[in-house]
Order: C-alpha cells, then structure tokens, then sequence
C-alpha cells in the first residue's frame, strides 16, 4: 500500500556536541503525495542522501518527526518500516542466485514458497528479466544494466508501502543510463508506489520527476515540478543548479506596482523587469542579481537597446544548437556568458567584438545572497 | 624516424644467435638461481623422502629392496602408531573447531560491538608469535598440573558439580594451549573480514525487514566463511604439524610429529620416519584440497566501496557479553606470558606458588647458554635476510614477468608453509642426512637451509599481495623512460612494496627465533639454539633458566614486532595468508 510521506522539521547533526559537528539537514519540513516520484536533488554533501537514509531508518535524525501516512515512524527500527531501497552500488548478494536475492525480502517475511516464486516471477517479468531468471545465476555475472533491474525488483517484491532510489544509475554508463530513467519511471507508474529518488544529476531528476526538491547545505531551497523550478526558480541557487543561468552584478534604480528598473553595474544599461520575475523584495539602491538563461541571450554584430559589448571567446557546436562563450564587462572582472543559438551567425567568428542581447521579459531578478553552488 | 635511434632496423640483418643473445636474459638467471636451490633442497629431499617410504632402501647403504608398502603396513597394524594416527587428527580437528569457536564470535564483538579497549584487543593477535608454543603449553603444567594453583581454584568451584580438571598431560592439555595458541589467527581473520564486509548488503537485508540475527545467518555469515576456511586451514596445519606442544604436555599420547621425532633419533629409522611424513602430508595436503576447492571457490567480492560506517550494536547486553567474553580470553591469552615471567624470577614453581626468588636464571644465562643465544641470532638474520631477498625478487618476477613455469614455483613455494617442521626436517635428512653423499646433519648450512625453505613464503606471500594491489603503470612508465627489469625493482617496485617486505621479514624473523619443530631433528652439538635449550631445560625440570631464556625471547620478538607496528603501512597479517 502506497503512502503518503510526510517531515515535519527534520534535523540531523553528525558528531552533535563535538567541534567536528556537523548541521546535514535544517528544518526539512515537506511532503510527498502517494504515489509520486519524487527526487531530491542537490550537490554532493547537500543533506540529500542524508534524508534518504534517514526515511530509510539507517540514519537517526536528531529532532523533528517523519511520517509515512498517519504513523509516526521517527524511531521504528528500519526492519519494520516495510520499505524497498536500491542502491548505487546495487548491494546484490554475491553468494546468491538473481531469484534469492530478490526473493529475500519474502523469505524474510515468511512467505510461503509458491507465493515466493510467483511473486519473484512477476516482478522479473516487470522489470524485463523473465529470461536471465530462468538461467538464475548469480548476480555477479549480469551486465550493470541487469543487476540494476534485480536489485529494483528485491525492493519492489515484497510491496512496500515506499521505495527509495539512492543515485541509483550513477554505476551506469551515459547511454544506459538514459534508458534506465526511463525504466524506472515506467515501473513506479505501473506499481504507484510512492518513490524517492536521490541524485545529483539535474538533467536526470527533471527527467524522472514528478516534483522534485532542491537541496542546498542541508536546507530545502525549493520544490516543484521541473517546469516550475527552471522557469520560476526561487533564488539564484536553484536558477543556476537546474539548468544555466547567466548572472550580472545589478542595482535597482527604480520601483513601480508592476516592474522594478535595474542598472547593470558599470554598463548603464538599463532593464525593466516585470514584477512576477523579481524573486527578491528590494527598494531603490539595492544590490541584486539579474540573470537570463543561455537560450534567452542572443548576440549579434549590431548594437540594440539592452545590449552589453563583449569578445567571442569560444563558439561550439553542439548540434541542436551553437554555444558562444563571450566574455563581457558586466561586473567587476570580465565574465564569461554561454549563450545558446538555433542558429549560426555566420558572420561571428572567435575573438570578434560582440554585443550580447537580452529578452527583457525572460530575465529573472534575485538577491545577491546565496548565489555560489 | 631518425636511422640513429632504431633498433628493430639492424636487427633483421643480424643472425639468429646474436638474436638471441640480445635478449635480455637478467631476470631469467635471477629467476633460475632460487629455482635451482628449491629443486635441490626441497623437490629433491621430497622425492627421496617419498622413495625411503615405499622402498625402503637400507638405512646404511641406500641399497634399493624392492617396492614395499611394508612401512604402511606396520603403520596401519601397529596400535600404537594408529593411536598417534587417531591423536592426530583429533587434536588438529577439535583445536580447528575450537578456535573457531572462540576466534568467530569475538572477531565479531570486536569488530561490531560497542566495548573498550578494542585496540588492545586486536593486538592479541601477535601474542601466538611472541612466545614458542611449548613455552605456552608447558606454563599450562604450571598453572594446571597436578598441583597447580589454577587446578586448585577452578576444582573448588566445579567440584560441587561433581566434576573435576582432567589432567593436564594427555589430550586435554594439548588441545588447551594450541587452541589458546592459535585462536587469535582465528580471530584477527574473521575480524578483517566482518570489519571490511560491504555494510550496504547488511543495511539492505535490514530494509528488506531482516532482523540482525537473520541477518548475520544470511548474509554476514555466509560472505566471510572464505576467509574462516581460509583461517581453520591455517590453524589446522600448525596443529598437525605441532612438535613442541605434544613433546611437552602429551604424556604418553604421541601425535605424527612426535611420532616422526622418535622414530628418527630413538629408533634411527628414518625410513620409517619417511613413511609417517607422507601421512602427515596426506592428511594436510587432503584438507588444503577441501579448503581450495570447496570452500574458497565461493569466495566473493565484498570489500566496500563506499565508505558507510557500520552500525555497532549498542545495546547494554550485547555490550556486557561482548566485554566479558573478551575480557575472559583476554585473561586466559595472557596467563603463559604472566606465568613465565613470573617463574624467571623464582627457583621452582611446583606446588601453589613459586619458591626460592633468584636472579640466577638470568645471570647465569651468560655461562650456560652464549653459545646458544649466538646461534639462534646468527641462523635466524642470516636465515631472514636470505628470505627477504629471494621471496621478494621471486614474487616480482613471478607476479609481474608471469614466466613459464611460474604456477610450479608459487607452489613449490608454497608447499613448506603446509609442511609441518617436521616433515621437513625429515625430507631434509633423507637427501642429506649421514649416509648420503652430501653429509651436511649438524652443520649451520642445513639449519640455514630449513629455514629458508620454510619461510621464504612469508615474504613471498606477503609481497605478491601487496604487488597485486600496486598499479604497473609506476613499473611501466620506469621502462618506457628506458629503465632495465633491474633497475625499476630496484628504484620504483622495492620502495613501493618495502611496507610488504619488513611484515614478511619480521614475521620470518620472529617465528624463526623460536622454531623448534625443524631444528630439532637437524640440530647437532655445535648448532643448538635458544628454543632448543628451552626444550632441554624444560624435559631437564629446570624451569628458572626455561623461563629466564624464554622472557628474553618475549623481550626481543615484541620489541621487533612492537618497532615495525608502529612503522605505518606495515601489516604481519598479510604475510599469513595463503
């Protein structure tokens, strides 16, 4: 039976008392809807991992509670918290065949050997691997692609009212790793049952997602489905982690009900931004970040209202689309800019003086804190 | 490319012996020099070992009687020898159980259990080489005999029960001080391999539901018994090829080594004795089989990658069991060392307590036994420097040349690390002994020679090991540069694998500063060492000077092992393996 999962102000400090202690996870208070996949997603040491296991009952969280439903399961040993777990490195039993490891979770539970094999057999047969059953060997002599579909069919077998994904393509190579997304969201659609996902990889977790978090330095920044996050994200952070975002060092000139007027630091160039994209309360004066995705920047040779000059650095193509790196006097020191471009421009050439443009209804507005990954 | 620089060019018009003569045949010759010395001083005495078993050439004249199995004969009819035979295996079995018994679970406490004092408790696995294992068992007699203070203190507290200490001499005290002797190989194995098993496999059974014992019956368990068949063969071909515990508390109960012994120097009958040898390697030899290929054939990939601590188990029982059973063997484990060290200091120790203190033991040391103490120093560097050079070269070529032939060397390496002392001593005196054509009984040559076939392989095992785990590139960029095999050993492999090389030399030095079981067949009136001058004193009743050379022995080997344990990278447990 799915379940809703639930935190309510969920702290962990490593080492709590000691000089070394360590904050992982801050008032982490969300929740996740039955029979969602859901990822967390964040950079490594992000406390990301740390909740997992925690949901999982591996760690001990210092304060808050978490449910699953109603039942508070804060201290339920891990053993009866009935939850299936795969993790990266897969964790299969060398010294047993594919079908006692996935049946193990039924063995543990007593389950009667015809219900066993049954059981076993349809859940290989959800995961694709009715035929390597029927060889049964050892888990060691399948491909990684294989022994990931085994060690999601251990979890799965027993029904467990949650299922916990712990970066669990990362022992994957790129293209298998693509394919296996894909698995896996079609067997938790096809089994409902309420699914976390760990990663690091944003391109993976909006991939895979129905919503996602993102986590930063044990604080959740945001939550959203893919959609929301890239286009409204909250704060810099999480604008630069999903996706790329383009910054400039700005300062507000003027405020009106519905747009904010900001000054590119040491341009003056001047940008009106509607206020449903400032994602920072400021008054005239203030420091802030204004940042427009690389395929919302275009550059050309001729100059226009809000453009800043910059040299082409780098030009890639990466086949659906061209990259140039230009590297632009919008701060301080000179920035490099990756902006995106359907198409050539056939008279830029690396090393020309460009000017770089921007689609003023698409550039977001935030606060100057918190921009650093 | 420049006409200067290229080799292969003049090559082709070079014959076919210049050709030759070009290769590079360094390593070959190094390779060949202990091949030569391994077929002379082990293949070959084996071999003649195996002709005076079944032809039973005249002791005198080496004159061949025709095939016999005559020998075997009166082996299998003889009581007394069948007897020994039974002895045995029982022994070797029941110290194998034992030791597994006791070394498992605290390997575990140890390794998985909140308790104190853990660093102190892994280092117990160095006391079975710190002391010769006869001193250990002979400390037994002491405490335990007939009016030993410990008989004393644990009948009155079991005799109510109506039950009594049986005597120490005899199989009871045998198996006693070898499963003390030996549980800590046990136990640091088993400790090595609960310690560094893969935590995810456990935390994933847990999730699946499993509660710890579950657990520990289907996963913990099952992945680490490579390493315990790996630790009960270790166990069990020491304790069948033990000499001095047996010599010492067996009473009247021989086991083959012994039988070997006084079949050789009471009867002279080294056919005979050749012929006891080859059951002993039998019975091994059939044991290794069991362990090579039925037990570590399951042996599993299961080091952890990921770097998750493993939960102790915190409860208050588990920790008041797992303390106390330690504490418990803590205590036995140290009880001979305390008890020599006391009796060095007295005169007798027959009754309750000991009697009469004296320095003397130790002051006399000087007058009785210099020329001993020499001895034992000399054969044993000599012996260990030998060792060190040839198992360390030999487990480069072997590892990394992969020569020809290399399969055959890594087990006539191997093959003395489960021949009992004995055995070797025995083969050794076939080929050499004093109707041969090489007379070489009583000499340093053939000591020097015993042990460096017998302990070579602690190096040899201990630097292929580490050579295993060391990346060829380092070796590969020193040639591409333009070095010879040589000169990489020399300055890239030797400093890289040095941490290897000390353990396996401090584990041959160590060992061989107390080895009895070989030199006591081989020594002769100019050749006595320190263990063997224990052993007199001790069938003399002379226990203050047994005791006074036997703490000085402690003093040195701990010392040694002490230095190289606090040298980092330095491990003795990998020179154990197999």
């Amino acid at each position: 039976m799915s379940k809703i999962v639930r935190y309510e102000k969920v702290n962990k400090i490593y080492a709590e008392g000691t000089k070394n202690a360590v904050h992982a996870l801050k008032d982490v208070s969300f929740s996740i809807n039955e029979g969602e996949l859901f990822c967390l997603l964040g950079p490594s040491g992000c406390g990301k991992t740390t909740l997992l296991r925690s949901t999982a009952g591996l760690e001990n969280i210092s304060s808050g509670k978490m449910y699953y439903g109603d039942v508070d399961i804060s201290t339920i040993p891990p053993y009866k918290r009935n939850i299936g777990m795969v993790f990266q490195s897969f964790a299969l039993y060398p010294h047993m065949t594919i079908f006692e490891n996935v049946a193990y979770g039924l063995r543990v539970r007593k389950v009667p050997n015809d219900v066993v094999t049954k059981k076993v057999t349809e859940v290989m047969e959800l995961v694709g691997l009715q035929e390597e059953l029927k060889r049964n060997p050892s888990p060691t002599a399948l491909s990684g692609g294989q022994q990931q579909r085994v060690a999601i069919a251990r979890a799965l077998v027993y029904d467990p009212d949650v299922l916990l994904l712990d970066e669990p393509l990362a022992n994957l190579d790129a293209k298998l790793r693509r394919y296996m997304r894909a698995e896996i969201r079609r067997i938790q659609k096809a089994t409902n049952i309420t699914t976390i996902f760990v990663t690091h990889d944003q391109e993976e977790a909006m991939a895979v997602g129905d919503r996602l978090a993102v986590f930063r330095k044990g604080v959740v920044e945001q939550i959203g489905t893919s959609d929301e996050l890239y286009n409204q994200p909250a704060n810099a952070f999480v604008a630069n982690f999903i996706g790329k975002m383009n910054f400039f060092n700005s300062h507000v000139v003027s405020t009106s009900a519905k747009s904010v007027e900001v000054e590119i630091d040491t341009t003056g160039i001047k940008i009106e931004i509607p206020k449903e994209r400032t994602h920072a309360e400021v008054k005239n004066g203030d420091e802030v970040l204004i940042g427009g995705r690389p395929e919302h920047l275009t550059v050309s040779k001729e100059q226009s209202k809000n453009s800043i000059p910059g040299k082409v650095r780098i030009i890639q193509h990466l086949g659906s689309f061209i990259r140039y790196e230009v590297e632009v006097k919008g701060s301080i020191s000179p920035v490099t800019f990756e902006i995106d471009m359907n198409s050539l421009q056939k008279d830029i050439h690396e090393g020309d003086m460009v000017n770089v443009s921007f689609d003023s209804e698409r550039v977001a507005m935030f606060s100057p804190k918190g921009r650093e990954i | 490319m420049s006409r200067k620089y290229s080799i292969t060019e003049n090559g082709a018009e070079k014959s076919k012996l210049k050709k030759f003569l070009q290769k590079d045949f360094s390593q070959f010759i190094v390779f060949a020099v202990p091949m030569i010395f391994l077929a002379i001083f082990l293949l070959y005495p084996l071999a003649i070992t195996l002709v005076r078993a079944f032809w039973r050439p005249d002791s005198f004249n080496f004159k061949f009687t025709g095939w016999s199995l005559e020998g075997f004969e009166q082996f299998f009819t003889t009581k007394l020898y069948l007897r020994s035979l039974r002895n045995s295996i029982v022994l070797s079995v029941s110290v194998t159980l034992l030791t597994l018994v006791i070394g498992v679970p605290m390997g575990y406490c140890v390794a998985r259990v909140k308790i104190p004092g853990k660093k102190l408790l892994v280092s117990l696995g160095i006391l079975p080489i710190i002391m010769p294992s006869f001193v250990g068992a002979y400390t037994w007699v002491i405490l335990l005999g007939n009016k030993g203070v410990l008989r004393a203190a644990i009948n009155w507290f079991i005799s109510p029960f109506g039950i009594t200490i049986p005597s120490i001499y005899g199989m009871f005290g045998m198996i006693l001080a070898m499963t003390l002797t030996y549980f800590p190989f046990v136990f640091q194995m088993s400790y090595g391999a609960v310690s560094s098993a893969n935590a995810l496999l456990e935390e994933a059974a847990m999730l699946m539901g499993a509660k710890r014992s579950y657990i520990m019956r289907t996963i913990t368990l099952p992945l680490i018994i490579p390493s315990l068949g790996a630790a009960a063969l270790l166990v069990f071909v020491r304790a069948i090829g033990n000499f001095g515990i047996p010599a010492v508390v067996g009473g009247n109960n021989y086991v083959l080594p012994t039988l070997i012994s006084f079949a050789y120097q009471g009867d002279g009958d080294i056919n005979f004795a050749s012929t006891i040898s080859l059951i002993n390697v039998l019975i091994t030899g059939l044991v290794l089989y069991v362990q090579k290929y039925v037990v570590a054939k399951r042996e599993y990939e299961t080091i952890s990658a990921t770097h998750t601590d493993i939960k102790l188990h915190e409860s208050l029982g588990a920790r008041l069991f797992a303390s106390i059973f330690c504490l418990i063997i803590l205590i036995f484990s140290l009880l001979p060392q305390v008890t020599i060290i006391v009796m060095s200091f007295f005169r007798n120790w027959t009754g309750l307590l000991p009697v009469g203190f004296t320095f003397e033991n130790y002051l006399s040391i000087p007058k009785n036994s210099s020329k001993e103490m020499f001895n034992s120093f000399f054969l044993s560097i000599s012996a260990t420097v030998m060792c060190a050079v040839f198992g360390s070269i030999l487990a480069y070529i072997a590892e990394r040349k992969k020569p020809k032939g290399a399969a055959l060397l890594d087990m006539s390496i191997m093959a003395p690390f489960i021949l009992p002392g004995t055995v070797v001593s025995i083969a050794l005196l076939s080929a050499f002994g004093a109707n041969s054509i090489f007379k070489m009984t009583g000499t340093y040559a053939i000591l020097l020679i015993s042990y460096m076939i017998r302990r070579t392989p602690y190096v040899y095992r201990s630097v292929s090991a580490n050579l295993t785990q060391l990346n060829p590139s380092l070796e590969e960029a020193s040639t591409i540069s333009g070095a010879t095999w040589f000169y990489t050993f020399r300055r890239v492999s030797v400093p890289l694998i040095m941490p290897a090389i000390i353990s396996g030399s401090v584990m041959t030095l160590t060992t061989l500063l107390q080895e009895l079981s070989t030199t006591i067949l081989l020594y002769g009136p100019k050749t006595r060492t320190v263990p063997i001058q224990i052993y007199n004193k001790v069938l003399e009743n002379n226990l203050g000077q047994a005791s006074a050379l036997s703490t000085i022995l402690l003093i040195v080997v701990f010392t040694i092992i002490y230095g190289m344990n606090s040298r980092k990278g330095s491990d003795v447990s990998s020179a154990l393996k197999m």
